[in-house]
């Protein structure tokens, strides 16, 4: 038995290995560096120093890089609209309508589209003269043009719209996958007993469904807090701050005006909020926290 | 299991502190030029024969394939007269070529020289990343440059960077909408205040927008507000007359004779394309865009002298060679800096690239002066005969790259979010000041 495991668990860290390897050259190697880092002002470019503390201090005198943290929080309040819009698509599209494959592919087509093509598109809709406000215009929501990503109220929602657009059909297909291993058995209990449709979703579905919106709320937290693509495609940050988040704050401070050495120190501190929230959501989670039955 | 734990946390410490130590030495070794290669490099026309086997690594932005056959045929020129020296030439997207610096820096593979644009060139060389070129130029080589060229990557009496093509805006109007709304483009506005005027015709007549802009630190100097004060060690665009031209620009956006935009160029181009604007201020480069993109507008376009405002000057925009500090070959580096940079290859190259040449001699030469009424010709001679009054906008500015965005921000904020401007500007100011002090 214990020969077998062994051999077993040899063979699993070899099927791994690759992975690990390239996880380790790539994202662990910089991890760690990044804490050296951070307390010097490496600049790659200019002799090296070490500064202590320094960069830190710097960090929460930062005003940009305080707006920048606010606005990343922000852009956590997309996490539970996309969680519950997702979880109202998987159930539609798992049910045995006709043509239901068709919508499955739809919703996921954002997913695989790059984002880059994804942010330019928007850009276009979104333009002063694009279609966005012409509808609007023509259905009399609006009466003037609006610049959807060059206004601070609206660009930093816009922006988080986006990332939602794109991110359902993901989550989509992961709550697909949790509908499609809850056993039928249990519904059919559930509607003996005189359930409707509505206390099927709210007594079967959403706690056999737990596991998953863990996984999902802790993914999407993590990637509400890093975005990065759409907001640098489309609006670098601005106007002004509107839409500074910290991803994009560090990529500033680091490859564009190349203090690394400050810009580690930030991605710590980003680093460490990702991981309270996660702590966060792993709690809120806990069985027994919000009993649903 | 415990003890694994405690072995991971152990092996942990020990890698940090293996690195804390490590990166005391982190690119500490400052190349300093030979002792003794000080001497003036040749312009290309004498030779300078290297003692030992010289490979110069060369670096550009975005000119291959295009202009393969006349740098390759400069190169042979250069390896020619230059016995033991020789030149490998590599090319770059834009976007990329400021990581692979820093990334070949890092690994102590610096190339000897490279083109960079004047706001990457100084930030690299207040951060002294870049060799002082003053050492190695003559008199009468950096006094073949335009000035308010040259001058612009000159720092503490340093200079960093040797001039190369450079482009200046000129106003291009579409005739169409000028005509509508009652104006004559045979005489075309002078001043920042007349073209002012000249949009807010435009949009009561035609309905259009005067221009679109970009919300940049350059609107400063244009109207004659330094960004920093002399000695460039402290912020001074905190004035009452910023104030003002801030002031005016908002009242446009109000009035809808400037477009209430943060826009780039790409915008830019579209929204002369689209007829939404009747001006748009920018380089040459331009023309190509509206060709492609609206043939029909670019029948209708028209280039004439860009209206300077209060400073009276018109701003270049270059792009310049530098040869880092850690060059190990940094005579051979200046000489053929130096040399792709004369007067004579300049004006060849803006020949084949249709740029302008940042060498004075250069534009004596008749296709500088001489038109043919298309829009290209029309540009380029407006745009040419203004490079004496020419400067770069971060004239001598440390960190130019952080006090750029600094400013930007500023702008944005009160400009699109309604920020007020004393405030907003004391805050950049502060904040420019910071960027100083801490040189980064």
């Amino acid at each position: 038995m214990y020969k077998g495991f062994r051999s077993e668990s040899f063979t699993a860290w070899a099927f791994m290995a690759p992975g690990l390897l390239f996880l380790a050259v790539f994202t662990f190697w910089p991890i760690i560096y990044g804490i050296p880092l951070s307390l010097t002002d490496y600049s790659v470019i200019t002799e090296t120093k070490y500064v202590g503390l320094d960069n830190f201090t710097r960090a929460f005198q930062d005003h940009n890089f305080l707006i920048s943290l606010w606005n990343s929080l922000v852009y956590v309040l997309i996490v539970p609209v996309i969680q519950i819009i997702s979880i109202l698509m998987a159930i539609l599209v798992n049910s045995r309508i006709p043509g239901v494959k068709m919508f499955r592919a739809a919703y996921y087509i954002p997913v695989v589209t790059s984002m880059v093509a994804v942010a330019l598109i928007w850009s276009w809709l979104l333009g002063n003269n694009g279609v966005v406000n012409y509808l609007l215009l023509k259905a009399g929501i609006i009466s003037e043009q609006v610049s959807w990503l060059s206004t601070s109220s609206t660009a930093l929602y816009v922006l988080m719209f986006i990332t939602m657009w794109k991110g359902l059909g993901y989550y989509m297909m992961l709550y697909l996958a949790g509908l499609q291993g809850i056993p039928a058995d249990l519904y059919e209990a559930a509607r003996v007993d005189g359930a409707g449709p509505l206390r099927l979703i709210v007594h079967v579905t959403l706690p056999l469904l737990r596991p998953h919106i863990l996984f999902c709320t802790l993914i999407s937290v993590m990637g509400a807090i890093r975005v990065f693509d759409e907001v640098y495609i489309l609006t670098k940050g601005g106007p002004g701050t509107s839409t500074l988040t910290s991803s994009v704050y560090i990529f500033q401070k680091g490859l564009e005006q190349f203090n690394f050495g400050y810009a580690s120190a930030l991605g710590l501190i980003v680093s460490l909020m990702v991981g309270a929230l996660s702590v966060l959501v792993f709690r809120l989670n806990r069985k027994g926290g919000v009993n649903s039955y | 299991m415990g003890t694994n734990r405690k072995g991971f946390t152990v092996s942990l410490l020990l890698t940090m502190s293996m690195l804390l130590a490590a990166c005391g030495g982190n690119g500490n070794t400052k190349g300093t030029p030979d002792a003794g290669s000080t001497g003036a490099p040749g312009t290309g026309a004498e030779a300078t024969a290297a003692a030992e086997p010289v490979k110069l690594e060369f670096w550009t932005i975005a000119l291959q394939p295009t202009f393969n056959d006349y740098f390759n045929n400069l190169i042979t020129q250069y390896e020619g007269s230059h016995p033991g020296v020789t030149v490998e030439w590599k090319d770059y997207p834009y976007d990329a070529i400021s990581q692979r610096l820093l990334t070949s820096t890092a690994s102590g593979k610096s190339p000897d020289v490279v083109n960079l644009n004047t706001e990457f060139a100084s930030q690299l060389g207040s951060k002294g990343a870049l060799l002082n070129l003053n050492e190695y130029l003559t008199d009468e080589q950096a006094k073949s440059y335009f000035e308010g060229i040259y001058n612009s990557t000159v720092f503490d009496g340093k200079a960093y960077a040797l001039p190369w093509y450079t482009g200046t805006e000129v106003l291009f109007m579409n005739k169409k909408l000028v005509e509508k709304a009652g104006l004559d483009p045979a005489n075309p506005p002078q001043t920042r205040e007349e073209l002012v005027e000249w949009a807010r015709q435009v949009h009561e007549k035609t309905g259009a927008a005067g221009y679109a802009q970009q919300l940049v630190s350059k609107l400063f100097p244009i109207d004659g507000i330094q960004i920093l004060n002399e000695d460039k060690t402290a912020a001074a665009f905190n004035t009452p007359e910023a104030e003002a031209m801030i002031t005016q620009i908002r009242d446009l956006m109000k009035e809808g004779v400037v477009l209430k935009e943060d826009a780039d160029f790409s915008k830019q181009i579209q929204y002369f394309s689209g007829e939404q604007v009747a001006f748009q201020l920018s380089g040459p480069t331009f023309i190509n865009f509206i060709k492609t993109s609206a043939p029909d507008v670019y029948k209708n376009t028209i280039a004439v002298p860009l209206p300077t405002g209060k400073a009276n000057l018109r701003l270049s925009n270059s792009m310049n060679l530098v040869v880092p500090q850690k060059s190990k070959n940094p005579q051979q580096a200046v000489e053929f800096a130096a040399f792709l940079t004369n007067a004579e290859n300049q004006t060849a190259f803006s020949k084949v690239a249709n740029t302008l040449p940042s060498s004075k001699a250069s534009i004596q030469d008749p296709f500088f002066t001489d038109s043919d009424g298309s829009l290209e010709a029309e540009a380029k001679v407006a745009s040419s005969q203004s490079l004496d009054k020419a400067t770069d906008y971060m004239v001598g500015v440390p960190s130019a790259a952080d006090i750029n965005s600094a400013l930007a921000r500023g702008l944005q904020e009160i400009l699109m979010n309604g920020a007020d401007i004393k405030e907003t500007l004391n805050k950049v100011e502060k904040e420019v000041n910071n960027i100083i002090s801490q040189g980064s």
